[in-house]
């Protein structure tokens, strides 16, 4: 059964969402965990907030927390992180408890089904799908691209309110136009009339995608908010952190002055003399190599 | 060691101040030569009396040259060049401890300081009057009393270090034509602890002399300088006893910068190659001296040399060295090679990714680990469609690199397994051949019993199948 998610109700806004999400996805890169596991803890979160009432305060926790529900059921154990370990990482501030404790009741209140179908099940089926059907001259975008694009949606509200397999074949159908292959594009009304999409409805998602697409491929970098991240270092990074700089001088500039050299007699005697100096002769601006030749094999010091 | 203690008539009139003028120059003037007599400290109880004389004597001087004016005229620079001459230009005594460890061990102070201080101190004042001549002082202050001077940097005595250093200050600024030869000794200096000696207590008090120069020079900077700062400064930094001037030499770099930003690239380039291999306390240094140019760099001098400094940055994380990580790590955490890095985050992602990815995986230490958290995360906000591609090439490359060593051990179980099956199959086609040829000595021919025999025989331990080499070991 595909399991959809309508709008959110409570006091959480949109962008709150969006930022947990995209706070899941750090995580889940990080512990190398699939991106099934983040798709379905992006299932989980979303549902959740869709039928209880919750406070900006939870999510944090709550985000945290499907995470774990997701990882402890695509990973294989050994790859699950331990929920301190996640706390840590995340910076989170509640504790191992509070974790355990919404976690029951979250597995209450959903139905946590591993087999749960999500947009990135149809993604798979479809690019298989595709993938046998052509010749094999033909190259199609990797499944890896379009789980990364499908990531990105995801971390959009807007985008839950879509049916999976919707999203999925909006989102192929996207990449496929740009192919501008007529077999792809046959490929994708056959899955289309067999799934029964109406026509509106994909174009509509379709527009949505795209405009998604076009932000996410701009190599545009956004400033990224490091205030929201603290930075730990242990006592003697900190010690030798604090230990000040030379940055105010006790002495006084002495200002050169470009006929301080002729000033006096002696000045001059000196530097002509034999023996090699290594200030080089006065006011040699223009000439020689900067740095002539016997510099470069000087050894190492 | 100092001269003896001849003591003589020292006089107890004091310089008044409402004295008359002449009696006032005749006085100070006396003064300054009874000041030349030398007396011993190392011995405590010599001459209490002539010592404390003296001190007093010198008080007044200093007292009397900071407080009255029209006291300098041309007959006292010599007597009062002179006093300080004896007084101070004296053969360094040979340390103590000839493993003096200046980062460790308590120096040696200077026994005759009580005296010394007060003609360095009456020195400063001189130099610092108003009535202070440079004209008539260079024909005194000259280059052999700039070199005697310069070799005093090298007393163990932090005070007297400290006044030597604000002198010399004060003589390159009102001297201008020893500068040239103050330059290029301090460069002599330099280059020999650098390249011979590795011994000078001086430097630091050097180097923050050189960095008030270094402020004031004129644009454009003269080739002089460039080829002090490539030659002697980065150089300097290879030294084993860097953390005592690290503050004021890195100091000078960052003033070189500030000065003509076209010196960036071979100070960058100079650390890199002078990176320390082997000390780690050394690393952090380099690593905070990094960030304090980075503070200062001009961004398209960043773009010349973020390779190369982002490759070491990135081994610098990869150090087991706790330490090193750490402050590698958080140069994230500042805010403007944060944006220096935003604007080119296409060339120094990929540079440090996969080391991060790998030493989240790997370090021991959980400091580290969260802070590489922050770092991917930071970089993750940047650009997520690069931080993507990334992940996936990383992800694909471990998969490959799983793929060959599964395919490697299965190489070499296999070549395990054909290697018994070998062995097996000799060791039959050996004891088949025994078998008939033992038949054929016996004169058996093939009948179905002495098949049977044969094949009972391949069980027993034949004692002819002993180790080949028993009977030839028996020398």
């Amino acid at each position: 059964m595909e399991s959809t998610s309508p709008e959110i109700h409570s006091g959480v806004s949109a962008k709150c969402r969006d930022d947990k999400v995209e706070e899941l996805w750090s995580l889940t890169s990080f512990f190398g965990y699939r991106t099934q596991t983040f798709v379905q803890a992006v299932n989980l979160l979303d549902r959740f907030l869709t039928i209880m009432k919750v406070q900006p305060k939870h999510v944090p926790c709550i985000g945290v927390c499907c995470l774990h529900i997701a990882a402890k059921m695509v990973e294989e154990e050994s790859n699950v992180s331990p929920t301190h370990e996640l706390i840590r990482i995340s910076q989170s501030r509640f504790t191992v408890s509070d974790l355990s404790r919404m976690e029951k009741i979250i597995s209450e209140k959903l139905c946590v089904d591993p087999k749960v179908v999500t947009a990135l099940t149809f993604l798979h089926l479809y690019h298989s799908a595709v993938a046998s059907l052509l010749a094999e001259r033909e190259e199609i975008p990797s499944i890896g691209r379009l789980e990364a694009q499908l990531k990105a949606c995801l971390c959009r509200l807007v985008f839950s309110k879509a049916k999976p397999s919707v999203l999925a074949l909006s989102l192929i159908a996207q990449e496929f136009e740009a192919l501008q292959s007529a077999t792809l594009l046959k490929i994708i009304q056959q899955f289309q009339k067999h799934l029964r999409i109406g026509d509106s409805e994909l174009l509509h998602w379709k527009e949505l995608v795209t405009k998604c697409m076009i932000e996410y491929h701009s190599s545009e970098c956004n400033k990224p908010d490091n205030k929201k991240l603290v930075w730990v270092v242990s006592r003697r990074t900190a010690q030798s952190l604090q230990t000040c700089h030379f940055s105010v001088p006790g002495l006084p500039t002495i200002p050169e002055m470009s006929w301080d050299e002729s000033e006096s007699e002696d000045s001059c005697e000196d530097l002509t003399s034999g023996e090699d100096s290594p200030c080089g002769s006065l006011g040699s601006d223009g000439e020689g190599a900067f740095f002539p030749s016997s510099f470069h094999n000087c050894a190492e010091g | 060691m100092f001269v003896t203690d001849v003591r003589t008539q020292i006089q107890h009139r004091n310089l008044e101040e409402d004295a008359p003028v002449a009696e006032l120059h005749d006085l100070f003037c006396k003064k300054l030569q009874q000041c030349c007599v030398l007396f011993d400290f190392l011995d405590c109880v010599a001459d209490l009396k002539g010592k404390e004389i003296k001190r007093a004597a010198l008080n007044e001087l200093v007292e009397s040259v900071a407080t009255s004016r029209g006291v300098l005229i041309e007959p006292l620079y010599p007597e009062a060049i002179k006093m300080i001459s004896v007084n101070i230009f004296r053969t360094l005594p040979p340390s103590e401890n000839p493993e003096f460890d200046p980062e460790e061990d308590e120096p040696t102070l200077e026994a005759s300081w009580p005296h010394l201080q007060l003609v360095y101190e009456f020195f400063l004042r001189f130099l610092e009057s108003p009535d202070f001549q440079p004209s008539m002082a260079k024909r005194y202050i000259d280059q052999k009393f700039v070199l005697q001077l310069l070799e005093l940097f090298d007393s163990e005595d932090p005070r007297e270090r400290e006044y030597l250093k604000t002198i010399l200050h004060r003589v390159y600024g009102k001297l201008l034509g020893l500068r040239a030869y103050i330059r290029k000794q301090i460069n002599n200096i330099f280059l020999r602890f650098i390249y011979e000696t590795e011994h000078f207590n001086g430097v630091a008090e050097l180097l923050e002399i050189l960095g008030s120069i270094i402020n004031g020079f004129a644009l454009p900077l003269k080739a002089e300088h460039k080829q002090f700062l490539v030659r002697v400064l980065i150089p300097l930094h290879t030294a084993k006893s860097l953390s005592i001037f690290h503050a004021q030499l890195a100091y000078c770099v960052v003033q070189f910068m500030e000065k003509d930003a076209t010196v960036t690239e071979y100070i960058i380039r100079g650390l890199l190659k002078y990176w320390p291999k082997t000390c780690t306390q050394k690393e952090v240094m380099f690593l905070g001296e990094i960030e304090e140019i980075l503070d200062v760099i001009e961004p398209s001098q960043f773009i010349r040399i973020q390779e190369p400094l982002f490759k070491q940055i990135a081994a610098c994380i990869s150090s087991p060295h706790f330490q090193v990580a750490e402050r590698a790590l958080y140069f994230w955490n500042n805010e403007y090679i944060l944006s220096l890095i935003e604007e080119n985050c296409q060339v120094i992602l990929p540079l440090v990714f996969t080391t991060l990815y790998r030493v989240s995986k790997e370090h021991w230490n959980q400091t580290i680990v969260s802070l590489i958290y922050n770092v991917l995360k930071t970089f993750m906000e940047m650009n997520s469609k690069l931080f993507d591609d990334l992940t996936a090439s990383y992800k694909v490359e471990k998969q490959k690199e799983m793929k060959r060593e599964r395919e490697r051990a299965d190489l070499w179980r296999g070549l395990d397994e054909y290697q018994e099956r070998r062995m097996q199959m000799l060791t039959e086609a050996a004891r088949n051949q025994r078998n008939l040829q033992e038949r054929g000595e016996r004169g058996d021919t093939l009948s179905p019993s002495s098949l049977q025999t044969a094949q009972s025989d391949q069980h027993e331990p034949k004692p002819s199948g002993a180790p080949t080499g028993a009977g030839e070991s028996a020398t």
